[in-house]
């Protein structure tokens, strides 16, 4: 394993430079990376504009929820999760699938993809941030973060599920950050990176990726009390959901990049993607059928929640909708994945993308938390739809990931385009 | 529909009445009757008490409260129909009057009890009411006295199974202290709940329904209407 | 990786003087100033609260002399808000006491007098009607909480309906206690679970996992009117909650470790409640169980509950 990351020139590579001044330029490194970050065109900068408005609008509705209290909600004793935790599963999914260009790349060694990983790993990384924002502004005191804390605070571990989570995705952030930057870091200043330093990081990562949804899945499908997610089958589905939804994200990415920059490359590696995503949709929703057979065939009150979301029960309806229009995203974007046009460069991948990313968006997260929640473990049936609030927040936590992500794609793009080196004046 | 010589016997009655009133206030702390105590005043602790083994604490019965369906009018004028009510000692009337035995049913009650409603199974006032003692005791299946305030006995010769839970502690309600070690408990009589005469447990509205947050109030058939 | 422009701000005079330079350091001012404007409801609600309060350590690890300050500052808090003396005791569990709770389905009439009650005693919040205990209206011929209905508003006891209290089973195996990431609820050794409503974060993955709809949470404040506080309150139980923390059923452990009834048995009015220790052999709940045939709410789940339900025979 011992495959090139990047490209690197004969002038860059003659270069060396000790240990100690490779950790002494680093603070160079972060200043003019923050240059090259806050720098564009009017396009990037309304487009940073448009998030920073979004993402304030949503800190402020937090600030209010946390003073106000969680009331503010549409959440209730009954339906205890809502938004966030919907929206936290789905983006930890996507930090997941952030892996399946890491696979073909380092498993397989797909050349090509080597060269874009990063950006996988880098959407890996405003996802993981989106998941911990999202179960944070969860919290009904976020002051008392401290005590989710190992050693400071009191952690039951390993009893808790939630103490995995914890631990799995502060893990992930991590690993990948250390990838990124030392990748980021190597290719700024034109050394080969030495394997040594990130390859068994990236194995890792893999590994951890799929550590990641399989204890979030976990965390439901251990509730013995709540029959709709205590299944089996709810970690391959995430995984299988998950490999669909974060290919696809990176498939925009991918589309942003190549339209706002001169960086080229082959249309081989977002053929592997789709391959993927075909595969894994194919898998997603044949898991969702052998779901939905052993359910309802059965006929046993564990399709209780199942009759609600897919037909409404009691006079209660508010899931169908979603569930249906999520169905049909799903399907869509899979017709469309499987036509030849979606491994051309055009429109229609990208509508296919989009899809698939809001049909999965709306299952996992209105149409598997929420539904486990209706009826009640005690069966009564009360409704939720999200608040004013809770989109306001919800939103913030997208735009803020997308700040993140712009920035991390924008210091990509400018490494390596050689705009970000030591010998670039580059700066603020 | 009532005769003159009925009007008559009423006043006569009412006289008795009167004076029974009289001498019964004197007698009302320590009267054996089961109306002793005006209704609708909390029942006080009973000096009658039931102590359970081995413990330094108590468990006492509270006193039952008045069986309101004994409660009864006589009408003192023909003319007015203002109906009078008051309590006094059975024998008051019935050592003047003997008992008509084959009254087993309150619709059967066209001249004294009026308005007693009664519906406890097959039994007949004698079931229980003592007509040997002028009706001022009750009386057991085999033909034992037993004063008013024993009642409880009376009910466990039928309701065997709901004596042996109170007895356990696993029926009636009760306030105090599951540990008698520490404290007392007081506990309540049969009469508490259970009016010996319609002994079903009355209806009534129950408190307050939760009222969670998005919940449809009126039971899950309106659920779709408060969204 | 992200930087934070925040603390590159003050190096500004390092840069070559260049108008994009100053335009990007004005655009950093304005947001900072931005976010600051946006998340100053955050120091509205911390002017609520002390350093002594966010430090404050578990429960189970404050020594007595910290408890003991915490319960004072936590009696001066409502006395300042509510106007109110109230007194916060801490009962332990007693040695050879395990509590347990039996309920007789054939003789609750489902007056609610008992969900009633344990909202007075508990200092639940009384916009929300709140109370530990639910109620079901069931339909004869089993239990399916389906056909359940914990709403009814109707005289009771209805002739074809039969009533189903149901609050805290306090599991042998808690699936709450389990989920809790930090340990901020715990059985005890008397088998009640207890929160420390000072430690928990609110994350309701409690309630997610509890199978009984047990507990709650506080999605705001509770309010109560100060005539109607408790005063006696315990630190573990019916202390007035904070909000947004969880709050469950404690068998009432302020009165039922000084040997007193919880206050939902003391309110029903058929005695169809027996309460007591399970340890003793001479208690009436040890007689209900040995002598009933008595069953628990998803015995499947394996969460052993310490609630037991009876009908006569």
């Amino acid at each position: 394993m011992s495959s090139i990351n990047t490209p690197l020139t004969g002038e860059d590579a003659t270069k060396s430079m000790s240990t100690r001044e490779t950790i002494h330029s680093y603070p160079r490194f972060l200043w003019k990376a923050l240059g090259v970050a806050t720098d564009g065109s009017w396009l990037f900068y309304g487009w940073m504009t448009l998030l920073t408005a979004i993402a304030l609008v949503g800190a402020n509705a937090w600030a209010v929820q946390v003073r106000d209290g969680m009331v503010l909600t549409n959440m209730s004793d009954h339906v205890s999760w809502g938004l966030y935790i919907a929206n936290f599963t789905f983006c930890v999914g996507l930090a997941a699938g952030g892996v399946m260009m890491v696979i073909p790349a380092y498993l397989y060694d797909d050349e090509e993809m080597h060269h874009l990983v990063i950006i996988g790993e880098a959407v890996a990384i405003a996802a993981i941030l989106m998941s911990t924002l999202s179960v944070v502004v969860d919290l009904g005191r976020p002051d008392r973060f401290w005590h989710l804390m190992p050693i400071i605070g009191k952690f039951n571990w390993p009893m808790s599920m939630l103490t995995w989570d914890i631990i799995v995705l502060n893990g992930y952030l991590v690993i990948n950050v250390h990838i990124v930057g030392y990748l980021l870091y190597m290719q700024y200043l034109g050394k080969r990176p030495n394997p040594w330093w990130y390859v068994p990081f990236v194995f890792l990562s893999i590994l951890w990726a799929i550590s990641i949804h399989t204890v979030t899945a976990f965390l439901y499908c251990g509730l013995g009390g709540r029959p709709f997610w205590n299944t089996a089958l709810l970690a391959p589905r995430f995984l299988a959901s998950a490999f669909v939804s974060g290919p696809a994200f990176i498939l925009i990415v991918l589309r942003a990049i190549r339209m706002t920059s001169d960086w080229k490359w082959s249309p081989r590696p977002a053929r592997t993607l789709i391959q993927i995503i075909r595969i894994s949709m194919a898998i997603n929703l044949l898991m969702l059928v052998s779901e939905l057979f052993t359910l309802f065939y059965t006929g046993s009150g564990h399709a209780a929640s199942a009759k609600y979301l897919f037909f409404g029960s009691h006079g209660a309806s508010g899931l169908v909708v979603w569930i249906w229009t999520a169905i049909g995203l799903n399907i869509a974007g899979t017709i469309l994945f499987f036509t030849p046009a979606a491994l051309r460069r055009g429109n229609l991948r990208i509508l296919a993308c989009v899809l698939c990313i809001a049909g999965i968006w709306i299952e996992k997260g209105m149409g598997l938390v929420i539904p486990g929640f209706i009826p009640s473990t005690l069966h009564e049936v009360v409704e939720y739809a999200p608040s004013l609030v809770e989109w306001k927040i919800t939103a913030g936590i997208w735009a803020f990931g997308m700040l993140v992500l712009t920035i991390l794609v924008k210091l990509i793009e400018a490494i390596h385009a050689k705009r970000l080196s030591p010998s670039n004046s580059h700066a603020l | 529909m009532k005769t003159m010589g009925k009007h008559g016997l009423s006043r006569r009655l009412s006289c008795l009445i009167v004076v029974a009133l009289l001498c019964g206030c004197g007698k009302m702390s320590s009267s054996t009757t089961l109306t002793q105590e005006p209704a609708g005043s909390d029942a006080t602790l009973a000096e009658s008490t039931e102590t359970e083994t081995a413990v330094q604490h108590t468990a006492t019965i509270r006193k039952p409260p008045p069986v309101l369906g004994a409660v009864f009018r006589v009408e003192v004028t023909g003319t007015n129909a203002t109906s009078y009510e008051g309590h006094l000692q059975c024998a008051a009337c019935h050592s003047l009057r003997s008992s008509n035995p084959d009254n087993s049913k309150s619709s059967h009650l066209d001249e004294f009890h009026q308005g007693l409603r009664f519906s406890h199974g097959q039994l007949s006032c004698v079931s229980c009411h003592n007509p040997g003692d002028n009706y001022s005791s009750l009386r057991l299946a085999d033909g034992k006295t037993i004063p008013f305030e024993e009642s409880i006995t009376l009910c466990a010769q039928c309701h065997g199974p709901q004596y042996r839970d109170y007895e356990r502690g696993a029926h009636g309600g009760m306030t105090g202290y599951w540990d008698l070690k520490r404290g007392d408990r007081v506990r309540n009589h049969c009469q508490h709940c259970h009016d010996p005469h319609v002994p079903n447990y009355p209806k009534f509205y129950p408190a307050a329904a939760p009222q969670d947050r998005f919940q449809p109030s009126h039971g899950k058939e309106g659920a779709s209407h408060d969204h | 990786m992200t930087t934070n422009p925040a603390t590159h701000l003050p190096v500004l005079d390092n840069q070559p003087n260049s108008r994009r330079g100053f335009m990007k350091a004005c655009g950093a001012t304005l947001g900072l100033a931005a976010w600051a404007t946006a998340l100053k409801p955050l120091t509205e609600w911390a002017a609520d609260m002390n350093v002594d309060e966010f430090l404050q350590k578990h429960y189970r690890e404050l020594k007595p002399d910290e408890k003991q300050a915490i319960f004072r500052r936590l009696e001066a808090d409502c006395k300042a808000e509510h106007g109110v003396d109230v007194k916060i005791a801490d009962p332990q569990p007693n040695d050879g006491v395990q509590f347990a709770y039996a309920l007789n389905l054939s003789i609750c009439i489902g007056c609610r007098k008992c969900a009633e009650a344990c909202s007075i005693e508990n200092n639940h919040d009384r916009k929300t009607n709140n109370s530990y205990i639910r109620v079901f209206e069931m339909e004869m011929g089993g239990i399916d909480f389906e056909k359940g209905d914990a709403t009814y508003d109707h005289p009771v006891p209805q002739p074809d309906k039969f009533y189903m209290p149901v609050q805290c089973q306090q599991c042998e195996n808690a699936p709450c206690v389990k989920a809790c990431p930090i340990e901020a609820t715990w059985q005890e050794k008397d088998g009640i679970v207890v929160v420390d409503y000072n430690w928990c974060i609110g994350c309701r993955y409690c309630e997610a996992a509890c199978p009984y709809h047990a507990r709650r949470f506080n999605w705001e404040k509770p309010t109560i009117p100060a005539e109607e506080i408790n005063p006696n309150q315990g630190y573990l139980s019916n202390r007035i909650r904070p909000q947004g923390v969880m709050e469950k059923c404690t068998f009432c452990l302020h009165r039922t470790r000084e040997g007193r009834m919880p206050a939902c048995l003391e309110a029903c009015p058929t005695g169809a409640r027996v309460f007591g220790n399970i340890l003793d052999p001479q208690s009436e709940i040890r007689w209900v169980i040995e002598n009933k045939r008595t069953f628990v709410l998803k015995e499947e789940l394996g969460t052993k509950p310490r609630f037991y339900y009876f009908f006569d025979e």
